[in-house]
């Protein structure tokens, strides 16, 4: 609760500095604002005090158990390397400098109602907040006819997406009168569970799984990461799609788990096929945001199977997979960035030859694609031992397996990359390097492994 | 206490205005006397004759104002429950409003800042 | 009485919907949608929520809707720029939507009504009541609500700004 609050504080410090001039202050104060809430963030881990305002109690709105704690804080170090790139990526837009950050720490307060709601219409007005700034950012680079397409495309299909959240939402309510998770709970307990209650429980999964960009609701995300700004192509792959997962994960091991034998032949058709679209689309692409994009709806995929695993507290396992994800994306895109802005070009063979020019760089980038391809002994490789495991224990040994397959065609596409930077010719374009890229890429890269050292510890941690 | 049926006397009002406004156009289009010519269907320009098409896009400065207009118009809105339990409410009420209101007074000096309210 | 105005609202509410979607003038389209407004908030005081109706009225009616006709009237409606879409992808939709409609009449056939305890109150959508629930029980969607306009504020600023070159 002190975390969403402070973090407003902090968006609307940021629409302040337009207001007093003070533009060259935003970024390090932002910065030094951000490290100061993941603090205050952590300091409330292990204490359920009932979240309120004065005298009027609003645990019935959120509740920050550990849970929303850990992703809480995972999402504010993920937004931390974010801003820390958009110093230099804006640093020819001084002008808007201010509306980009204000939006980019709304995003973050979406997202931190979406890890603690503990009502159906916080779910739904934390979405709605991290949806509606994402819309702008997609489309805010006005000049640019990809950017317009990518935020109006996103735009159009969100709200549809919105819609049916709305429609799920309201039909629950219709069918248990309550919007409280604990009520919908008891309501699936008592055991006489309208019809209509179902269809609402399928209307509202389908906005999430489109949120998540899950086949067959995915066919929004390649274009829209395409069109949009490298850094929020950023921002949205990776705290936006962690943001997404936390939301659907604790709706259904905090509120829906009862209807799990009912979304269950659903979602192991959803993840069977958001696995195996993703891997093999992402194959033949040669934009390198349109591969992260399929990437990215890859790793939705194995996320889901940690979903399915909610009824175990699988929840470690997908904190685990998302930071790892999340990490390794942050720091592959810090690279990506820069090869772009050096090249004029975002397609693969950007990439060529870059080991001659920038072996560090090189070296990085192949940490981060090893990780997201699961090759130990890197941070993605332990996510998804984690995540797999965790299905084999609740019975899914043939989704499971099917995974695996699956993450062995995606080496190929993480290949195709590396393979450029080592072994075709260098082009003549010289790569410009900037120290906030590298230097956030090196703390992506540690992470990357260090993560791997204390896995037993975050293992623990929402035990 | 009361209910829907209340409201059958605005309903009907609502009918009796409405259908005032349908019943003098059409029996206007009836009575009047109509010599239909070409020129006379011509959109009429000052006497000049018509150059080009009206439906030429337009500014987009209207559609910001417009959009900023609804915003603050959806903010009016919250107050009026507010305003009806005020005294009920009592000094949390107030604080509370005071905080939303405060929220959007800055986006209100952020708009002025940037100028998004001046037409040149 | 009550079920025939309903009815009437019903059916006033269908056709003016169906005729949003087949006018072919986009600005008759905008013109039948304040009518389905209007009926959509005749349904609202039937149910006896007078404060939703006149929010309704006033915020969709009124203010979204004059949004709406700036839209089309900022589009390029001259040149036939409508793309032709595929046979194929209209049937689709039409066999996806209207099994998508047979199952919410069936879940909401099958579903008994009177299922759970209505609030013995009959001003439950009144404005002072609207107003306690909002200011204590609703008190923080509230507050954050403040947020998504701010974020809308900054990104129609954002967006529509003309810029000094």
């Amino acid at each position: 609760m002190t975390t969403l609050l402070y973090t407003t504080c902090l968006g609307l410090f940021c629409m302040l500095a337009e207001v007093l001039n003070l533009r060259k202050l935003l970024i390090p104060a932002v910065i030094l604002g951000l490290s100061a809430i993941f603090v205050v963030n952590m300091q409330q881990w292990g204490i359920t005090t009932p979240a309120s305002i004065g005298s009027v109690s609003l645990s019935h709105m959120v509740k920050m158990d550990n849970f929303a704690i850990a992703f809480s804080g995972l999402a504010i170090v993920i937004s931390i390397l974010i801003f820390v790139l958009a110093a230099n990526y804006y640093k020819d837009d001084q002008n808007h400098i201010s509306d980009y950050l204000s939006i980019m720490v709304f995003v973050l307060c979406g997202a931190l109602v979406m890890f603690s709601y503990n009502n159906m219409a916080m779910l739904f007005l934390g979405i709605e907040i991290l949806s509606i700034s994402l819309y702008i950012m997609a489309g805010s680079r006005r000049f640019d006819t990809r950017s317009n397409e990518s935020g109006m495309k996103y735009f159009l299909m969100g709200a549809f997406a919105s819609g049916f959240l709305l429609f799920g939402i309201a039909l629950i309510y219709g069918a248990s009168g309550t919007f409280e998770l604990e009520g919908i709970t008891k309501y699936i307990a008592a055991g006489e569970v309208a019809p209509m209650f179902y269809l609402g429980v399928t209307l509202l999964l389908f906005a999430m799984l489109f949120k998540v960009s899950a086949v067959p609701f995915h066919f929004w995300s390649p274009d829209v990461y395409e069109g949009a700004p490298a850094l929020i192509t950023a921002f949205m792959s990776t705290l936006v799609k962690v943001a997404a997962f936390a939301a659907l994960y604790r709706l259904f091991s905090h509120c829906l788990g009862g209807t799990m034998y009912y979304v269950e032949p659903l979602l192991i058709i959803v993840t069977g096929a958001t696995i195996i679209v993703g891997n093999v689309t992402a194959l033949s692409q040669i934009n390198v945001k349109r591969i992260l994009a399929y990437s990215g709806i890859a790793h939705a995929g194995y996320m889901l199977l940690g979903v399915l695993s909610s009824q175990t507290n699988a929840a470690s396992s997908v904190f685990f997979y998302a930071a790892a994800y999340a990490i390794a994306t942050v720091g592959l895109f810090a690279l990506a960035i820069m090869t772009f802005k050096s090249n004029f070009s975002e397609n693969v063979d950007a990439f060529n030859g870059l080991a001659k020019k920038n072996p560090v760089a090189a070296a990085l980038i192949s940490i981060f694609m090893l990780s997201l391809a699961g090759i130990p002994p890197f941070a993605g490789f332990l996510g998804k031992y984690y995540i797999f495991s965790e299905a084999i224990r609740n019975g899914y040994v043939t989704l499971t397996l099917f995974a695996v397959i699956n993450s062995i065609i995606a080496v190929y596409y993480y290949l195709k990359v590396i393979i450029a930077m080592y072994s075709q010719p260098a082009n003549d374009k010289p790569m410009v390097v900037h120290p906030t890229y590298m230097v956030v890429a090196i703390i992506c890269a540690a992470a990357t492994i260090g993560l791997t050292l204390v896995p037993d510890m975050l293992m623990q941690i929402l035990k | 206490m009361s209910t829907s049926i209340d409201y059958l006397a605005l309903a009907v009002q609502f009918m009796v205005a409405a259908g005032f406004v349908v019943t003098t156009m059409v029996a206007t289009h009836l009575i009047g006397p109509k010599r239909k010519t070409a020129d006379k269907l011509e959109n009429f320009e000052c006497g000049i004759e018509s150059k080009g098409n009206a439906r030429i896009p337009f500014s987009i400065k209207y559609f910001l104002i417009a959009i900023l207009f609804v915003m603050f118009d959806v903010e009016v809105i919250f107050m009026y429950p507010w305003a009806v339990n005020f005294r009920e409410l009592g000094q949390i009420g107030f604080m509370e409003m005071l905080f939303f209101t405060g929220t959007l007074l800055l986006g209100f000096l952020y708009i002025l800042k940037k100028g998004a309210l001046k037409w040149h | 009485m009550s079920l025939y105005l309903f009815l009437t609202l019903a059916i006033l509410t269908i056709i003016s919907a169906l005729a949003v979607v087949f006018s072919k003038n986009p600005m008759y389209s905008v013109l039948w949608l304040i009518v389905c407004f209007f009926t959509i908030a005749g349904h609202y005081v039937l149910l006896n929520a007078q404060f939703l109706a006149i929010v309704h009225l006033i915020v969709y009616a009124g203010a979204i809707m004059v949004l709406f006709l700036f839209v089309v009237m900022l589009l390029n409606l001259n040149a036939d720029t409508e793309p032709h879409k595929s046979n194929l992808s209209k049937i689709a939709s039409a066999i996806a939507a209207g099994l998508f409609f047979v199952v919410l009449i069936a879940s909401i056939r099958a579903t008994a009504l009177g299922e759970f305890n209505l609030p013995n109150k009959t001003n439950i959508g009144f404005v002072e009541e609207v107003g306690k629930k909002l200011f204590t029980d609703f008190l923080l969607p509230f507050e954050i609500s403040s947020v998504l306009f701010l974020s809308a504020m900054i990104g129609s600023v954002l967006l529509a700004k003309k810029e000094k070159k």
